[in-house]
This record gives C-alpha cells, structure tokens and sequence, in this order.
C-alpha cells in the first residue's frame, strides 16, 4: 500500500504545539534517555523521523505518543534543543483531532478564538435556558424538592443527556482509534483472543496510570509527585462524575449530609483542588520543563476545571449554611461552566481519559500479537559475565 | 561643503567617549554642528529639518555604532528641506573596526574621513612600514613548530614561546595518526630536535606575553619568564632528583592518568631536555625556602636554584603568530556519561595516554585497578601495566560537541581518532568487542573515508545513533543507545568507555585577544579575516593565527595552515613592509590622507 506524504505536515502540527521539529537531526539520545521506550514502541526519535518525512498516514496509526507520559527528559537531553517532549504532546493533541470525525477538536486545538467564543457561547446558553427554566416553575429561594429553583430529578434528567451524548462521541472516537491503530497500522495478525486476554489492562491503566508512575523524573518531585496529582485529579474527575450522573438526587438533598456519597464528595473534591492548584502553579512558574510551553487548550482545560471546583464548593458551602438564594445562583454559574466542559471533553485534551488506557490496552494486545511472531535473529553479540 | 554632525546611537556604549570624538570633530574644516543625540530614540523630522535649514547644511554625518538605523530619518529631512540624499554620510564604528587600544583615534578618523567626503579605507590604507626581521611564535605545539622551523630556515629570527616546561604539545600525548597509523612521535620528535638545536629559534619556555605594543612590523612585546629553577645547560638528566622529591601530583602529560613529583621532565624526548620544577606545588618555594630543599642537597651537578625568581623579556618584533592551540571541555559537567563517577569513563585524551607505548601502562590498553590509599584510607583507581584489559569498549562520538548546550560546532576530529581508537583497541586486544556510537560519520579528508572502511570490516560494532547514558549496573557498566539503522534499541555491557570530547579554545585565548586586539567569534576561537581569503590573517596587521586556535582542525590542516603563515611572515619581511590592515595608520596619518585626497 502506498503512503502519502505530506511535505506541510510539520507546520500542519506547529498549530498544534509543536515548533522545532525539523531541528532535529535523529541521534537517538531522546530514546535512550526515555525509561519508557521498548523494543516493539520506540520514541521520541521515530515520531520525530515520521514527522520529518511527512508520514502523515503512518503516524496516524501509530500509539507511541500515548505512551509518553511528558516526563520532560528527552528535551532535557536534546543537543539541538528540538524539544521531543513537546512534540509527542504535540502529537497527542493532532491524534485527538484525528480520532475525532466531526473535526471540532481540529478546529479547538488550531484556533484558541474559536474555543473560548464556544465555550462562552454554550455556557449562556445554559445559563439562559436554566434560569428560564428555574424562574418558570420555581422559587429562587428553594434548594431541593417541590417547587425548587432547579430540582434535583431535573438536573439528574439533564445530565444524563450530557451524559448521553458525551458518550456518543466518545464511543465512536474510541473506535476510530481502535481501527486505525489495529486494522490500519497493525501489519501482523491479532488473535480475537487476546483482546480478552489483554482486556485487565484496561481498567488497570485507568484507575492506577501504574506507567506515569514509573517515569523516573516523578522522582525529582518528592512529595509533589505529578503522577500521584494527576491520579488524585483523574480520580476525583471521575468519581464527582459518577455522583453527579447517578446519585445526584442523594448529593443535592438536604439539610442533613448524606455521608454514605458525601464522603466520597469531599475526597474527590481534595483531588480536585490539590490537582487542579498544582498545575495551575506549575504553568504559571514553568519550573519543570513539561510545564514551560502551554498550549490555549491547556489553560482553557485547566481554568475551566477550576472556576467549576471553586463554584462547586461555594455552592454546597451555601447549601449547608441555609444561604438557599445565593446557592441557587453559584449553582447556575457552576454548570454554565460543567455543560460547555462536559461538551468540550471529547474535542479537547481531557479525552486522553479514554484514550490513553486505551492505548495502553491496545499496545498490550499488539506486543503478545508481535510476541507470537517470528523471532528476529539476535544482530549483536551478547557480552554475558 | 557645510556639514553637520550628529552622533547617535542605540544603546549606551561602553568602550567610547563620544564627547571627546564630537569636540575633536568640532575643529574639522566646515563643520558647522555638531550634535550628540539622545540615546535609543530617533530623532524627530520635524526638529532634523530645522536644524538643517538654520546652519544650511549639505552635508550631513552620521556617527555611532550603526548609524545606518538612523539614516532613514536624516535622508527624508535632507530631502524636505531640498538638499543632496547622497550627502548624508554614515561614520560606523563598528563596521570600521574602532575597538582595542586605538579605538578612540580609529573613531576619530572615521568620523574624519566621512567629514571630508573620503571612504575611510581609501583613506586609511597604508603606506608600509619598516619591519622587524623577528618573529614572535606564542604556542610551541605542532602548529608553532612548523612555523618556527620554516621562518628559520629562511635564516630569520624567531622567539618560540612556551607556557609549559617543553615544546611538543598535544601531538607529543599521541600515539598514533591518522588516517595512515603513522607513530605520532616519529613525526614530531625530530621537528622538536630541530627547533631546540636551531640557531635562528630562541625558545622561551615556561613563558607568557605580558604586554604587547607597537604597530605592524614592529611590535614591542614584553615576556615574563617564570623560573624553571634548574639550569638548563648543566643538567644532565640523572633523575636522582626526582628519587628524593617528597611532592606528588598528577601529570600534566598523560593526561592525569598518572602521576608525577614536583621536579620532572615532561617526557622523556622533551625539548629543551632538562628538569624542570613545578613552583605552585614544590614545598620548598611554597614555603618560601623553610622546609625540604632534598632535589638541591641530592643535585651532583649543582644545578638546582629553588630561590630563581621570574624574569622580563623585553623582545621586538616584526611579526606575532598565534598558535595556542586547545583544551577538551570539562565533561564532568554533562553528568549522564558519569566521567568522574565510573572508573572507566576516560576521555580522548586520557585513553590516548593509556595506549601509547610511552605512556604509564607500556601500551597495554587495560581498566584501571583498585588500591588503597595509605594516607586518605580511601579506595582510589589508577592505571598499572598489569591491569586487565577490557572484553568490550564503547567509544561515544559528538560529546559536547554538536550540541546547543555546550558546543554548537563540530569538533572535526573526533570521528576520526575514535575509528583510530577502534583499531588500536583490536589490535591491542585480543577478544575485545568495540562498540561505536556515532550521529553523522565525518570522515572528509584524504584517505579519511577508506580508512573508515577499513575500520568498518575489521569487526567494530559501528552503530548509528547516540548513546545518551552510561549507567552502573552491578559493578558492569551498561551502555544504552538507539540502533537506528536496525532499528532498534540497545543494550551493552562494556568494561570501558572512551568519550570522545568536544574541544574548546585554549584557556589562555581570552587575555590574548584582549591584549594583542584580536577578535574571537562567539565560540572563543580566534577570527581570521577571511574565511575562505585569507585563513590565517587576523583583522590586525602583522599578526596571524595557525593551528587549532583559529577553529578546530586536524594534524596535517594545522600543519598546512603552519606552513602558509611562515609564507606570510616571510614575504612580510623580504618586502620591507607591514602587510597592510587597516589598523596599522594613525590618526594624524589617516586625517593626511583623506585631506590628501579630498583636495585632489
């Protein structure tokens, strides 16, 4: 089969993030120095060489930007300072956008105007839709139940609609990674079997990112690890999601504190402030050199997350202090900001919560896959001791 | 023609005083104002026309730096107020090379000569002067000696200067050449007899310049001569010397592999062929003649005087060559190769010293053996002949060269003397596994690409693709790196590992630009007029580079550029004249000129 080069690839991704790319001139010390390159998944240096040639086609196949966790050391290392590390975030933010067919997340990740001028837009017309809703039917002054500003039975029927829809994209996204990655760029055989066999992975990655932990440079950090941030962050995201979807009507009753969702309330919302202060921080400071270049999407990923974290705690500090008007309009403002997050998360980078154990799942499948083939005749002597 | 005068300037400038070049200015025939403007800001149309139309200029001057940034502004004002655009003339400094010592009176007659309408390097050419059939040659290694040896052949005099005990420098650390395997020292040693028996070389070892004055063709150049403390004539070499001294520090010839006492001789072909004392580490001079003194008690010939003071030298003479030459770059500071940490991380030089025959291991090439310091009750390595060789070397290309965070430039020879080391290692060797980590093979030279061929089918493991770390490993060193042409990544486990180190200008390089006014690049090295003209002129008269001070090169490009500056020097002195560089005028002389000029 023949690939197509696109000679416009490498500005095609400086949009993305990605600016010294043709800097570099293959040495290999980026992955030598990457305590996560393998023999089957070799980075940075082959995503570089794929860029550079305008692979387009074949780097869209391929899961190796997935399996760097940024832990900032090939850039370190780089003698020509053409930042690896950047560039495989880089290319996490193209493959988002290649997955993606509406081709949103294209236009979200090229143009920072377009992204705000949406998120602001669909964040009043929420806003707009449930204050209409609120003032139609309810007393501003009542928090839950009959005649409430926004009953609780509502907002459970309106999540799950978000819900609903969020998981339209991100299912079929999901797929389209899965047939680019195993149907399109896996040139060896895959038994059915070993998807079953390999499925544990997935779930594993997700809950304990056991990978990010392993990245050496966590080790410079020493209370402040990044990987155990990012859990707490990922956990909290993903537990709030969970209480927020299912047992909403649990959360927003009162007065008295339901404990048996509360406490997992109040610990997703630890994760959620010490993560989100973190990284605000470590972008603002630009200590550490994952941190040094942000892209738009990255603050307006972060940002968005905090005004939600900040208006969600006001809102429950007023609900339990009996202030039942004031907490009915942080509430308005807390979801203008969760419906354009919510709606984003697909086109955006918080969609590396699916695809990256995913990715991981996948590599698993297609390393036992690879295993089962051939083995490749040793080229070098093995000096043995 | 009524001219005007404006000096204006970007940023504020440090080396000139722009007054005192605006008052010598004032007194230049027809000048009718002369303005020093603010810095950074251009000047307003508005206030340029005015001043134009009040002292009816025709001519206006533009000083400073980069004056061209302002033209712009001053040509529309001309042209508003309905005068000649051609007339507004730039005095740049910088373009016309106003720094070093003279840099105020090159100032000032540019600014004369854009005053009189003259170009300043028409004006500015030199008649020629007297020169002095001397010679000055600072550096005494490869470079320094063929020069040396060229000019006094043609029966003229040279000073070779040496900081160090000995002529001979890097070359004389090497075993062997290459592309061809020549022994290094088969080449060297019978120039450096040549250069100690001489009658037209008077070497000056153990000696710096201190200052240098004067112009092309006659430079006064001042030389202070720290004392060697042992009379060369009278010593014979006996070494009993060295058997009493009590001082022990490690050797400057090999590399700091082994070590050597504080009375030595360099090697044992070193020329001027005596003893020598190292003053910053002998107990007698540092504590100033109160303890030992056992070298002057054991000396049978009474040669040794450890009370010898430093001497002057006052010397004149026509032309100065420049042959510093280099050093490596200190690799402890990029940690990953852990040099310092591991054992058996050596760099170029050290390894060149462990396989040369003359060296502390015989030749043998072996991995350094573990002993107990007595004194410090510590474990410490060094090198012994009756070490144990290495199974498997990995030699590491392009470190710190190549590389924006140290060196940005190719270091040139590295490639070649790690495939020389490869060979060396087979030969030397039996069963010995050599591993090769390049980015780019340069091999450009003559013979270089074969000689690159050979190595290839001699069985060294050349792969393409930097190694980035060297990690310890259970008492195994383990090197990493990316295969890319197999496309792989890979691991070996190597006895030794030979960084092969990016080379930076000589120490010494900055105090002699500063003092002979000689401009370096942004790499340290020393410029050359002419990249492709003139290699080996500076931008001043009389003055000449060669060697590895002006770039890193191999032997025979050195010895090349060595050759064509002792031309230089010499068609220097049979035509009588300096040779012409701009800066070889004074001012008085330049201001004739262009009057000169102006009036025809």
């Amino acid at each position: 089969m023949a690939i197509r080069v696109n000679p416009k690839f490498i500005d095609v991704l400086g949009r993305f993030g990605a600016e010294d790319v043709q800097l570099c001139y293959q040495c290999g010390d980026c992955s030598t120095v990457c305590t996560r390159a393998d023999e089957l998944y070799r980075f940075p240096r082959k995503s570089m060489h794929l860029l550079q040639m305008g692979l387009e086609q074949k780097i869209e196949t391929t899961l190796e930007p997935w399996l760097c966790y940024y832990c900032g050391q090939c850039s370190e290392q780089c003698p020509r300072e053409a930042d690896p590390g950047e560039t495989m975030m880089s290319l996490r933010r193209w493959l988002i956008s290649r997955y993606d067919f509406t081709g949103i997340a294209r236009q979200f990740f090229r143009s920072r105007t377009t992204e705000v001028l949406a998120v602001i837009i669909i964040g009043i017309l929420t806003g707009l839709f449930l204050l209409f809703y609120g003032f139609s039917g309810g007393n501003i002054n009542v928090y839950d139940g009959a005649g409430a500003f926004l009953p609780s039975t509502f907002i459970h029927k309106f999540d799950l609609t978000i819900g609903a829809v969020l998981a339209f994209f991100l299912i079929i996204n999901a797929i389209h990674m899965w047939y680019l990655v195993m149907v399109k760029g896996t040139q060896f055989e895959v038994p059915w079997w070993i998807y079953f066999k390999q499925f544990y992975q997935f779930p594993w990655h997700f809950f304990t990112q056991k990978r990010y932990s392993e990245c050496e440079k966590k080790q410079q950090h020493s209370i402040y690890m990044p990987w155990l941030l990012h859990l707490g962050l990922m956990l909290g995201y993903v537990i709030m999601l969970v209480l927020v979807m299912v047992f909403i009507e649990n959360l927003q009753a009162g007065p008295e504190i339901q404990w048996q969702v509360h406490i997992f309330g109040y610990l997703a919302t630890i994760g959620l402030v010490a993560g989100t202060i973190y990284f605000i921080r470590s972008r603002l400071t630009k200590k550490y050199i994952q941190y040094k270049k942000s892209h738009g999407t990255d603050w307006m990923f972060i940002v968005l997350l905090f005004i939600i974290v900040v208006t969600g705690i006001a809102q429950h500090i007023f609900h339990r202090t009996g202030l039942l008007g004031p907490a009915n309009i942080t509430y308005v403002i807390h979801l203008m900001a969760v419906v354009p997050w919510l709606l984003r998360m697909p086109f955006s980078k918080w969609a590396h919560l699916v695809y990256r154990p995913l990715a991981m799942y996948l590599s698993s499948v297609r390393r036992e896959a690879f295993a089962r083939q051939e083995v490749v005749s040793e080229l070098y002597p093995v000096f043995i001791k | 023609m009524r001219t005007g005068i404006f000096f204006c300037q970007k940023d504020k400038n440090t080396g000139l005083n722009f007054e005192a070049i605006a008052k010598y200015s004032a007194n230049l025939p027809e000048v009718e104002t002369v303005q020093i403007l603010r810095f950074g800001q251009l000047p307003e149309l508005k206030i340029l026309t005015e001043q134009i139309k009040v002292n009816n200029l025709e001519r206006i001057v533009l000083a400073g730096d980069m004056p061209g940034y302002f033209k712009p502004v001053f040509t529309k004002a001309m042209a508003l107020t309905g005068g000649n655009t051609n007339e507004v003339r730039l005095a740049s400094f910088q373009e016309h090379g106003a720094r070093g010592e003279n840099a105020m009176d090159r100032a000032k007659a540019i600014v004369a000569c854009a005053t009189l309408g003259v170009p300043f390097a028409l004006a500015a050419i030199p008649g020629g002067n007297p020169v002095n059939h001397s010679t000055l040659i600072i550096g005494a290694g490869i470079a320094g000696i063929q020069s040396a040896l060229e000019i006094a052949n043609a029966g003229k005099q040279v000073f070779l200067l040496e900081q160090t005990g000995t002529i001979g420098g890097h070359m004389a650390m090497f075993d062997k050449t290459f592309p061809t395997l020549d022994c290094a020292a088969c080449i060297l040693t019978p120039k450096m007899v040549s250069v100690g028996q001489h009658d037209m070389i008077r070497l000056l070892t153990r000696s710096k310049v201190v200052s240098v004055s004067g112009k092309p063709g006659a430079y006064h150049v001042k030389i202070k001569q720290s004392p060697r403390y042992v009379d060369i004539k009278s010593c014979v070499a006996c070494n009993q010397c060295v058997e009493v001294c009590p001082v022990k520090v490690e050797s400057e010839f090999d590399a700091g592999i082994s070590m050597r006492k504080a009375i030595y001789i360099p090697f044992p072909q070193a020329v001027p062929n005596a003893y020598l004392v190292d003053g910053e580490n002998c107990t007698y001079v540092l504590s100033d003649g109160k303890k030992c003194g056992a070298c002057v008690k054991k000396c049978p010939k009474e040669c040794i005087n450890l009370n010898e003071t430093d001497h002057y030298l006052d010397i004149e003479v026509g032309n100065i060559i420049l042959a510093i030459g280099y050093e490596l770059m200190d690799v402890g500071k990029i940690e990953q190769y852990g040099y310092g940490v591991f054992p058996n991380v050596l760099t170029s030089l050290e390894f060149e010293r462990v396989t040369n025959a003359s060296g502390t291991t015989g030749g043998r090439i072996v991995t350094k053996t573990k002993r107990l310091n007595k004194k410090t009750g510590k474990e410490e390595w060094f090198f012994s002949p009756e070490g144990i060789p290495p199974r498997s070397v990995a030699l590491i290309h392009c470190v710190g060269s190549r590389n924006k965070k140290y060196n940005p430039y190719c270091s040139r020879v590295c490639c070649m003397y790690s495939l020389k080391f490869a060979h060396l290692i087979k030969e030397k060797v039996p069963n010995v596994t050599v591993y090769e980590f390049y980015i780019d093979m340069r091999a450009f030279g003559k013979g270089y690409e074969e000689f690159a061929e050979r190595i290839k089918q001699e069985g060294t493991y050349i792969i393409r693709g930097h190694s980035a770390s060297v990690e310890m490993n259970h008492d195994q060193m383990v090197v990493r790196g990316e295969d890319i042409f197999n496309d792989k990544l890979v691991e070996f486990r190597v006895d030794m590992v030979v960084l092969a180190v990016g080379l930076i200008p000589s120490g010494s390089a900055e105090e002699l630009s500063r003092m002979l006014g000689v401009q370096r690049d942004s790499d340290g090295w020393f410029s050359e007029l002419d990249y492709n003209g003139s290699p080996t002129d500076t931008d001043k008269g009389g003055i000449y580079v060669a060697g590895m001070c002006q770039a890193p090169k191999d032997i025979p490009d050195t010895v090349a550029q060595a050759s064509a500056v002792a031309a230089g020097v010499l068609g220097s002195i049979s035509s009588g004249k300096g040779i012409g560089h701009l800066s070889s005028l004074s001012l008085s002389e330049i201001e004739a000129r262009a009057k000169l000029i102006h009036t025809i």
